[in-house]
């Protein structure tokens, strides 16, 4: 299966708003996909359709069909399906009333990812590794998450969607709310990954897609404007709206 | 720089009278207390420890005797009114937060909060008429369902606004990560609202605690003898001190203080106990 995700004529609608238009998109495996476009263009409902959190939306309909890892997502249980699906949230949100460590292995321990202590413990230091964390909470692994900063706080998300061994993860503009070395480590930690698992990465900002992107997709108002491999993208793009996007005047 | 003056004035203004407002607010509560304190505690400290298990004196007696019967009784009923109200409440309110859509939940939301306008002598004359006369006696199960019906509405009060004030980002997050209703209600929202939740059993518990109409028709204030069944009558502390209160007898009246202090021992006891172990969440 070459493609992990593939959308066909997807359509959204929020409370009788469309959201999405007809959205036509494959996600290649072992990628690192971008989803980038303006404010209000469609990409976070577009990442939400994928992992079916639509469906906590009271009024949203969806048409089309999509299928990821070859199954059509209105086929599955959802819950089975968000099991193999991680996500990041544009806002830090550790679980406040878990400690650090059991904000990593909560996911990990419900969904058997870990069958005894010692998986959890080890699962929960390579997510945290992975999340270039562990150095900086291997001490303090029982404090809560309120005592970590912004930027750590997100690495924790990051470390405790990892922590289920997805094969796709999510990002819904992770980087957004904090500063420029945090941002770095999440874009590093981004770049390992892609060869255990699709990454599917929404953002506003043209230089993050063009730093780590293999793929690029531009939404606008929604709709699919175009998608391709990201030098294509960002080097020849086929479309104006495009062009006029990467040159920060939509 | 006059302008500026007067603003401070008026800031200092409005401060203090915040401040005496409060003060004028509070001297009731203060004056409760303090008579409670004062008259109970003379009560006793003249009946010593003796006064927590004995059964009350005869009304010409000169020993205050206890109010052993009633106060295990009031235990027992607070303990069965949250074994049958907390589920309710707290499932009620689950269903009012996760399926807001549900013509069932809005439906049983509905009919939990107007319990709160129903006047609670009337919640006790329900359960008098549905299972009083049909037993053919007063009984602690009965108390303890007309507490369950009066606490039911503010525990399901407290716990729905617990329960919906969760941000909606730790939601994601809880199905995100490929988490079951039960489970991130359980693991993650429960914790999340658990400060809110203990917050509405304590309502809840203050309010069938303190009451005593329901009781009047519902548990016969047995305060003689010790608890002999679930389906036999029992005393509790507000019936106590209701009944003893109007009676032309001093050492009741006495007896009525010391089980008024004790009452107000047992609310703190609970609150603070639960509100230092149950920790608040930050956000």
């Amino acid at each position: 299966m070459k493609y992990i995700v593939d959308i066909k004529c997807l359509s959204v609608y929020i409370k009788g708003k469309k959201i999405l238009e007809c959205i036509d998109l494959k996600i290649p495996r072992n990628s690192i996909f971008t989803i980038m476009g303006p404010s209000g263009s469609g990409k976070s409902t577009l990442l939400r359709v994928i992992n079916r959190l639509i469906d906590l939306i009271p009024y949203a309909k969806v048409e089309g069909k999509v299928y990821v890892f070859g199954m059509n997502i209105y086929n599955v249980d959802p819950y089975i399906l968000r099991k193999q699906i991680g996500m990041v949230f544009q806002t830090p949100n550790p679980f406040p009333h878990l400690s650090i460590y059991d904000n990593v292995a909560l996911g990990a321990k419900l969904n058997g990812v870990a069958r005894n202590k010692d998986e959890l413990d080890k699962i929960v230091e390579w997510a945290l590794r992975k999340a270039m964390l562990w150095d900086e909470v291997k001490d303090r692994l029982r404090e809560p998450p309120s005592k970590l900063s912004g930027g750590q706080r997100q690495r924790l998300c990051l470390a405790r969607a990892l922590a289920i061994k997805p094969k796709l993860l999510l990002l819904d503009e992770p980087t957004a709310n904090i500063d420029p070395v945090n941002t770095r480590k999440i874009e590093e930690t981004l770049t390992s990954l892609k060869n255990e698992m699709t990454i599917v990465m929404v953002t506003h900002s043209p230089h993050q897609a063009a730093r780590i992107s293999d793929y690029i997709a531009f939404l606008y108002m929604g709709k699919l404007i175009e998608w391709g491999p990201s030098s294509q993208i960002l080097i020849r793009p086929r479309s104006k709206l495009t062009e006029k996007f990467l040159r920060g005047e939509i | 720089m006059k302008r500026l003056d007067r603003r401070i004035i008026m800031d200092r203004f409005f401060k203090y009278l915040v401040i005496v407002i409060s003060l004028i607010a509070l001297m009731p509560l203060f004056y409760i207390i303090t008579s409670i304190l004062v008259h109970g505690g003379s009560t006793v400290l003249k009946a010593g420890i003796s006064f927590l298990y004995e059964p009350p004196p005869s009304p010409l007696s000169t020993n205050v005797g206890g109010i052993g019967p009633s106060l295990l009784g009031t235990i027992l009923l607070m303990t069965i009114t949250i074994i049958i109200g907390l589920p309710l409440a707290f499932f009620t309110a689950v269903l009012a937060v996760e399926y807001p859509n549900s013509i069932i939940a809005k439906f049983v939301g509905i009919l939990t909060r107007s319990f709160i306008e129903i006047p609670t002598i009337l919640i006790g004359v329900l359960v008098y008429t549905i299972m009083v006369l049909p037993m053919g006696r007063f009984s602690a199960i009965a108390g303890a369902i007309a507490l369950a019906l009066v606490s039911l509405p503010y525990m399901y009060t407290h716990i729905e606004n617990a329960l919906a004030s969760i941000p909606w980002i730790y939601r994601e997050a809880a199905y995100g990560l490929g988490l079951t209703k039960p489970k991130a209600l359980f693991h993650i929202f429960m914790g999340i609202a658990r400060r809110g939740i203990v917050a509405g059993i304590l309502i809840g518990l203050a309010k069938a605690s303190g009451e005593t109409a329901p009781l009047l028709f519902t548990i016969g204030g047995s305060r003689h003898s010790y608890f002999q069944g679930l389906d036999k009558p029992i005393d509790a502390i507000p019936l106590l001190i209701y009944e003893f209160a109007q009676t032309p007898y001093n050492i009741y009246h006495e007896v009525a203080w010391g089980a008024a202090l004790i009452l107000l021992l047992i609310y703190l006891g609970v609150f603070a106990t639960l509100r230092l172990l149950v920790k608040k969440v930050e956000l």
